[in-house]
């Protein structure tokens, strides 16, 4: 009787502590292919809003295919298909209804290289703006000042807002494109790298600014970088080959990881 | 290892040497142009009207007529020349479809311009009854200069980095919208170059002139800007000759007594003009280019 009672009481804190957990975007079963090949296979990845989740994994083994598919990034290339779903407060993003310029606007990306627009370090903030509805000119720079600010650009560049965007550094305008992301105002943030062109100070910038934004936003970030995911995720997700081999708190992962490719890989012996 | 350096040695010795052979050939053809025409170019040369017999005539009319058809060939090719290296570059798909607009493309490319001419003679002139004027040279030269600008707006537009694209559309633009703010602004600068450098082509293209805009001018009144009037230098609906269709036929059948004379000075103007177009071209081209990257 007793045991029967503890295991009852054992089973409900756990179904709590489930639900508990607020998901942001529920992947499951995701299989993506290219033609015939198949970059991505039957992966499940519950992601936890505000937080951060890493992808880390060898070169080639789907990263990128996975984390374009949430903004429908690879929509256009040939024989590109996924199946399963990626749920997004109850919707499969997957679903051929979905506008994936719609979309977008609430899952933001950030690429490997800075890709600013050939145009003023303003006008890269005011002109998706405008792009979105924005008509006020007063109200677009207001908003440009403020995302400039939240990415800590602000002070660096304030008084040369109509030099080119391209005669930033390569930092300055990484922080630039998130900026420009951040003020469309997403939930999501997928991030692909985005420290990879970077020398270190400029890095230890974008860290400091992922752990920051997080309390806003939910932040999903390839990198090859096994300290960056160490310092900044909460959760990891190792990719190998297309699938998931582990997927665990960062802590776990990196102090205890459960499989042994997983630890091989994190003392590099392999990837 | 003495092997291939004396390997490279030797292909750098031969590729400036054929260098240097393309540009002494450039600058004696332009300078033998230049120094015999530039006698004859005179302000009184380039403002009065041609003459059928007498001596001393200018070539006014066939200098505007030359602009005026450029105009008009760019006012016609520069829209349809984006839209098509749009669609090549943007919607196209990679099918049979497309490889065989590709070779129609192409093959127009090649064409010789006397064959466009006849084209534009039996289309425009005579089908459509529109007879020779500048309308049907326009169109001609249309014809004529088209492949080479779907190819350059296609080229241009496909050498914007993939991740400016990406970038647009990553922010929630529209594919259209990503093609008119971001890759036509990235690729102005080559697509500004390369409508320049087609602006010397056709202004002195004469083999596809001669049977669509024709050989002849009206007596025109420069003072006269109703289009509509049969002697208004604006008129599209007139005969035009133009400056090269003029060096042609003086050469080849004029009865001036100074044929020679009139032929080198067109000759050194219509070089002096099409000079400008390129160098502009490359100046304008790199200045955009610069003020865009702000390297
Ligand atoms: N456009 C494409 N067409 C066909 N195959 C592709 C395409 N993009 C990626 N692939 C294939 O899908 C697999 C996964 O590629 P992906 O770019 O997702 O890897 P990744 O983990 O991001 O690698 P990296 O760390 O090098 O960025 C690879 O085998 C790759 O060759
Ligand atoms: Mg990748």
């Amino acid at each position: 009787m007793q045991a029967v009672l503890e295991r009852e009481l054992v089973e409900q804190q756990w179904t709590k502590e489930q639900q508990e957990v607020d998901l942001c975007l529920d992947v499951t079963d995701l299989s993506i292919f290219y033609g015939p090949k198949q970059a991505v296979k039957n992966v499940s990845m519950p992601i936890k809003r505000h937080s951060i989740t890493a992808l880390i994994g060898p070169s080639g083994c789907g990263k990128s295919t996975f984390l374009r598919s949430i903004n429908r990034m690879n929509d256009g290339i040939k024989g590109f298909k996924a199946e399963g779903n990626i749920l997004y407060d109850d919707v499969n993003l997957l679903d051929a209804n979905i506008d994936p310029v719609a979309l977008r606007k609430e899952i933001g990306m950030v690429f490997q290289r800075p890709n600013p627009f050939p145009n003023s370090i303003l006008k890269n903030l005011t002109l998706p703006l405008k792009e979105h509805g924005l008509k006020s000119k007063a109200k677009r720079e207001e908003y440009a000042e403020t995302y400039l600010k939240q990415v800590g650009l602000w002070d660096e560049v304030k008084d040369r807002l109509h030099e080119s965007a391209l005669s930033l550094s390569g930092g300055q305008q990484q922080r630039l494109c998130i900026a420009r992301t951040l003020a469309i105002q997403p939930s999501v943030l997928l991030l692909d790298e985005p420290a990879s062109a970077l020398d270190p100070i400029a890095t230890a910038k974008i860290e400091e600014l992922l752990l920051k934004l997080k309390e806003k936003y939910t932040i999903v970030l390839v990198t090859h970088n096994l300290q960056q995911a160490a310092r900044v995720a909460d959760d990891t997700a190792f990719f190998y080959q297309g699938e998931i081999v582990e997927f665990t708190d960062t802590k776990t992962f990196f102090q205890s990881p459960k499989e042994k490719r997983s630890e091989d890989y994190i003392s590099g012996r392999f990837g | 290892m003495q092997r291939r350096k004396l390997a490279d040695k030797t292909a750098t010795v031969v590729l400036t040497m054929f260098a240097a052979i393309i540009v002494i050939i450039l600058t004696a053809l332009l300078g033998y142009v230049l120094s015999l025409g530039i006698q004859q170019v005179n302000w009184d040369f380039l403002t009065s009207k041609s003459s059928s017999f007498r001596a001393g005539g200018g070539i006014q009319d066939q200098l505007f007529n030359s602009f005026y058809i450029l105009l008009w060939t760019m006012i016609f090719t520069i829209p349809l020349g984006l839209a098509g290296g749009i669609y090549m570059a943007e919607y196209a798909k990679d099918n049979r479809i497309t490889a065989f607009i590709r070779i129609c493309i192409e093959t127009l490319a090649s064409l010789p311009s006397i064959v466009l001419g006849m084209f534009g003679l039996l289309i425009f002139v005579n089908a459509t009854g529109m007879g020779y004027s500048i309308l049907a040279g326009a169109l001609t030269l249309t014809i004529f200069n088209l492949p080479i600008m779907i190819r350059t707006c296609e080229n241009a537009l496909r050498a914007v980095p993939l991740e400016l694209k990406e970038g647009g559309l990553a922010l929630g633009y529209t594919h259209w919208r990503t093609i008119t703010r971001v890759l036509l602004p990235s690729a102005f600068p080559s697509i500004l170059t390369g409508i320049i450098l087609s602006c010397g082509l056709v202004f002195g293209e004469a083999a596809a002139l001669l049977y669509s805009a024709g050989m002849t001018t009206p007596k025109l009144d420069f003072g006269n800007l109703n289009p509509f009037a049969s002697d208004s230098p604006l008129n599209i609906m007139r005969p035009a000759e133009t400056l090269s269709v003029h060096i042609w036929k003086v050469n080849s059948e004029g009865i001036i007594p100074d044929l020679r004379d009139v032929a080198d000075g067109g000759a050194a103007v219509l070089v002096t003009v099409i000079l400008i177009f390129n160098i502009s071209a490359r100046v304008f081209g790199s200045w955009l280019h610069k003020k865009l990257t702000a390297k």
